[in-house]
């Protein structure tokens, strides 16, 4: 233990009232020395239990966070309840959305601090507690008993504090966290507290109103398939044969075998690693009955945010430009795809949506845009329309890939119309139902890039499962 | 702690002291600001400041390299950043003149054969921030402020563990340099993406929330004092209305600021009339820097603004009293 440490006890020891107290039931001797090692494990287990309590609402503490921790405290001291609160804040925390999290978990632990040291400072079991309010609390009740005590007395006084607690409370239900503060849904003491407590909980409209979420496998598989995509070249360099800057370094090494006479000059090109994409998705009935509507919405969000320059379409009859309704902060791509599946519904014409985006979109598409297209390819409209349309669009694209939703059958086969007219014109066909697919498609872009052999029929996962069990025809209109 | 040297400035700064330093700067810091950036200068680990862009992350190495007198050392990170930009390059014309005049090899076990010397030495080392922040000279530790960190490669991040947590860095030619006066080190990010478990694990973390009407009026009386003390309430109450409005981009502190000088400024002869709608709609493009957002401010948005604007003077005084 650091000096300052003591140093903060003896303080929070001399401002208490010392006449309540005999020096009888530790073998300390002195009447005013704390038990500074009974503080300390105090101390100590109330930090590790915190920091367990944070782990199980889902904060990322560090593996060190308690060490951390425990340094942190150890140079603000624990007199008093900000400075304690930002250190750890400080130590333990190192995402933004963890603070609510740790917001509600910190004043049961402080005050399980705080009571624990008051009581070993004025050793515990001495029966005059009737100079502070926590001590009855602390003194009184047993150990574990105690912090379910506070964890419910204390609350009313601190929610004081910051009024709109109640309102942050209900964001944070998805993880479940409520669990880890050892609240309990039984409050006794205050009818309006508890009204409070459960409406913070039970908040069901924000969590229908966030679909976006994705988990960090799937959005790893989304990062990597853009990765995997990138057709513009970004600031990073890769050794080139003929490439347009010199590379100083190796051309420095390779120049010692001449004496120090450079002969030849070893180059560096930037690699490829932005995206620029097009994304058009069917949202015909077909299409939305088999891919999920918040994973759609979620993968395209995603891949505005990590392409460089990328617009969303939606179509089926028609087309229509929703990029604005993604990159805006506000926007609602639901609604946008609500409104788009009412107003049109019934019959996909490709060729069509095609045209539209040719005239009057145009820009869109140029010969570094990568142009995704998510659609199972059930088309109605005019095959010649189609056929002219993916033309220009493979022509002016540098790739066009098709996911496509049925796909993902084992038995799948591109018999459709429609599909089969655009087939010639697509670098890849592939199966899509849900982020994690787009590992696979990343995957073989990886291995064989755009212009090798990649499509559904290369997925491993497809060859397996096939031959044994036969299941008949998902995949067939 | 109470162990170290009172000459160690940095290290053994206590937290008035720290504050004072703040106020010299006109920095107006809120309590956690100062609590978290006195253990990352007591714990001498780096300390990773995180918040909305304009909240004064940079603008936090800035003041503790005044305040403390010392070198501020920056890296301005991007993406494609290597470690020859950031750390040291070899000065390879020099090495190329140097071996071909045969005053240097580059074998480094020949290094004193026929009186030529190796070309991996430190007169043939160009320094670029992270390893000035090692070998910086002098008895006070430098600011090192990588900025923007979050807009660096993942494998930069990598690099920058060894220098974090151990404040040195291996040349491969030349062996491992070590600081003598460790740096103390401010990383900020804008959250464009999430960094390493390693790097956040190294590091303390401050997020610097967007500043309270109290906190804002104080910030700007102090940086644009030319500004009427009323007109600065009317300011900071506009630029709080706006913030709760969904924007792409929300005004952050530094888009206060400027637009308190844009008052400031239009007000040349010293009027302390209130700000008009008008004056208000005129001088919108300091906080608002989308044509998106500059669009949804309509007439019954501004007249809010200018309610708002209105009851300024009443809040400052409630809050005074």
């Amino acid at each position: 233990m650091t000096p300052r440490e003591h140093a903060s006890e003896n303080a929070t020891e001399s401002d208490r009232p010392r006449g309540d107290r005999g020096g009888l039931d530790q073998p300390t001797g002195l009447h005013t020395v704390p038990d500074f090692e009974a503080a300390r494990t105090h101390v100590l287990t109330e930090l590790v239990r915190f920091t367990d309590e944070l782990r199980q609402a889902g904060v990322d503490v560090p593996a060190t966070g308690t060490l951390e921790g425990a340094r942190a405290l150890a140079v603000v001291g624990f007199a008093d309840r900000e400075p304690a609160g930002d250190a750890l804040r400080a130590a333990l925390l190192s995402e933004a959305a963890d603070r609510e999290a740790f917001d509600e978990a910190f004043p049961p632990f402080w005050h399980r601090l705080r009571t624990g040291i008051d009581r070993i400072a004025t050793h515990e079991g001495t029966s005059t507690s009737d100079d502070d309010e926590p001590e009855p609390a602390g003194s009184v009740a047993l150990e574990g008993e105690a912090s379910e005590l506070l964890s419910e007395t204390e609350p009313p006084s601190l929610e004081g504090d910051d009024g709109d607690g109640s309102e942050r409370a209900e964001v944070r239900l998805q993880t479940g966290r409520r669990h880890a503060t050892g609240e309990r849904p039984i409050d006794e003491d205050e009818d309006g507290d508890a009204v409070r407590r459960y409406s913070a909980v039970g908040g069901r409209e924000r969590v229908a109103a966030t679909p976006a979420s994705l988990t960090d496998a799937e959005r790893d598989a989304i990062d990597r398939f853009v990765n995997a995509l990138a057709t513009v070249p970004g600031r990073r360099t890769q050794q080139a044969t003929a490439g347009e800057r010199i590379d100083a370094r190796r051309a420095l090494r390779s120049s010692l075998g001449t004496g120090g006479t450079p002969m030849d000059l070893p180059t560096r090109d930037p690699v490829p690693s932005e995206l620029h994409c097009c994304l058009l998705i069917d949202v015909s009935g077909s299409v939305l009955d088999t891919v999920d509507r918040d994973t759609l919405l979620a993968v395209a969000e995603r891949l505005q945010t990590v392409a460089r320059r990328s617009s969303v379409f939606l179509f089926d009859t028609d087309l229509v430009d929703a990029t604005e309704q993604f990159e805006r902060a506000g926007g609602d791509p639901a609604a946008a795809l609500r409104a788009a599946e009412i107003s049109w519904g019934g019959g996909t014409q490709i060729g069509d949506a095609f045209e539209t985006l040719r005239r009057q979109h145009r820009d869109a598409v140029d010969r570094r845009t990568v142009v995704i297209v998510i659609s199972d390819g059930l088309d109605v409209g005019e095959q010649s329309v189609l056929e002219e349309q993916i033309t220009w669009l493979a022509r002016r694209a540098a790739a066009v890939l098709w996911l496509n939703p049925l796909a993902v059958a084992s038995t799948y086969e591109p018999r459709t119309r429609g599909m089969e007219t655009c087939l010639p014109y697509v670098d890849g066909l592939f199966g899509f139902a849900e982020p994690t697919d787009l590992a696979e498609i990343a995957r073989q872009l990886e291995r064989r890039g755009l212009d090798g052999p990649i499509g559904y029929e290369y997925d491993p996962r497809r060859q397996q499962p096939a031959e044994p069990t036969p299941k008949s025809g998902e995949g067939h209109e | 702690m109470t162990g170290e040297t009172p000459e160690l400035a940095v290290e053994a700064i206590d937290e008035a002291t720290l504050r004072e330093r703040f106020e010299a700067q006109h920095y107006v810091a809120d309590d956690r600001v100062v609590t978290t950036v006195q253990l990352a200068l007591q714990l001498g680990r780096p300390l990773l400041v995180e918040g909305e862009p304009g909240s004064g992350k940079t603008e936090l190495g800035k003041v503790l390299a005044d305040g403390f007198e010392t070198e501020l050392i920056r890296l301005q990170c991007y993406e494609g950043l290597t470690a020859e930009n950031a750390l040291y390059e070899w000065n390879y014309t020099k090495q190329l003149l140097a071996v071909q005049s045969n005053e240097g090899t580059v074998t480094a076990d020949s290094a004193d054969a026929g009186g030529t010397r190796s070309v991996f030495d430190d007169e043939y080392l160009l320094e670029r921030p992270l390893l000035r922040a090692l070998t910086a000279g002098g008895d006070r530790s430098p600011i090192l402020l990588i900025d923007e960190i979050d807009r660096a490669d993942e494998a930069f991040e990598a690099f920058l563990l060894e220098l974090l947590s151990e404040y040195q860095v291996s040349i491969p030619e030349l062996g491992t340099i070590r600081a003598e006066n460790p740096p103390i080190v401010i990383l900020t990010s804008n959250r464009t993406r999430g960094l390493s478990d390693a790097l956040k694990r190294r590091c303390l973390y401050l997020h610097v929330e967007p500043p309270s009407f109290e906190t804002e009026y104080e910030i700007v009386s102090r940086k644009v004092p030319e500004l009427d003390a009323a007109i600065a309430a009317e300011v900071c109450a506009v630029v709080e209305r706006l913030r709760e409005e969904s924007f792409l981009k929300r005004p952050g502190v530094a888009e206060t600021l400027d637009w308190a000088r844009a008052v400031a400024t239009l007000r040349a002869n010293g009027s302390d009339e209130p700000l008009s709608t008008d004056e208000i709609e005129r001088t919108i493009g300091c906080l608002l820097k989308e044509v998106e957002d500059v669009t949804r401010v309509d007439t019954a948005l501004l007249e809010q603004l200018h309610a708002a604007a209105a009851a300024a003077d009443d809040r400052l005084e409630s809050a005074e009293t």
